[in-house]
């Protein structure tokens, strides 16, 4: 059977839009929270840092936000990895 | 990731109250020698506020021990009464060593469970790097 290579044309435009992005506005705000967060964490580290060193808070306490913030680093780190590995094996994809 | 963070500052709690109550014997220690010094004793009291972490450990108002000060005679001390006594402090140092030991005991487990717990989150993240 021939088929006209209108219709190949047609079906493609037809099934195009859904590759298109989706307007999810759930995942982008959970992302931008967890950037937030994130940098959250970091500030605080970095301030307890500070007062530690200026004799404001006691050890107990810098070694506490150190660890978590190791701990929110890593899991950035992690999963920034995953998706940059996530973008390239789509850019191996052959076309 | 709140579960390890929680679990982080219980521990850090724990080390901190531990700390503290290892610096009133300290006190004591210092001031075995002193008249009239009462030792203090520390209370624990579990964390309960809403902007604290549920769970974690504090130390609470410090008390001083009633029980007896210690006659000492010594008639050529200027503190001393017509029976050439006077009031020494109530600090038996074996059980204030023994104290010293217990908290940094206590110390050492806590630390034991904030590596615990480091080690459990990276192991988690391990698995997401194959």
């Amino acid at each position: 059977m021939q088929l006209p290579s209108s219709f190949a044309a047609q079906s493609y435009v037809a099934n195009r839009s859904a590759t298109a992005p989706g307007s999810d506005p759930s995942a982008s705000s959970y992302f931008s929270a967890l950037a937030n967060d994130f940098a959250t964490t970091l500030r605080q580290s970095d301030e307890t840092a500070m007062a530690a060193m200026l004799g404001g808070t006691d050890p107990h306490t810098l070694v506490q936000s150190l660890a978590q913030t190791e701990l929110a680093v890593e899991t950035a780190v992690t999963v920034r990895n995953k998706v940059v590995e996530a973008y390239q094996e789509l850019l191996r994809m052959p076309v | 990731m709140t579960v390890f963070s929680d679990a982080l500052k219980v521990s850090t709690s724990g080390m901190r109250a531990q700390a503290e109550r290892l610096r009133y014997v300290s006190e004591n220690i210092a001031n075995a020698d002193t008249p009239g010094y009462r030792r203090k004793l520390v209370s624990f009291e579990e964390e309960l506020g809403r902007d604290q972490t549920p769970g974690a450990v504090s130390t609470g108002p410090v008390s001083l021990d009633q029980t007896s000060l210690d006659r000492i005679y010594d008639p050529t001390n200027p503190l001393s009464d017509e029976s050439g006594y006077f009031d020494g402090s109530n600090v038996n140092l074996l059980i204030e060593v023994a104290d010293a030991r217990e908290a940094s005991r206590s110390y050492e487990a806590n630390l034991k469970i904030f590596e615990q717990v480091r080690q459990m989150s990276s192991a988690l993240m391990d698995l997401l790097r194959k």
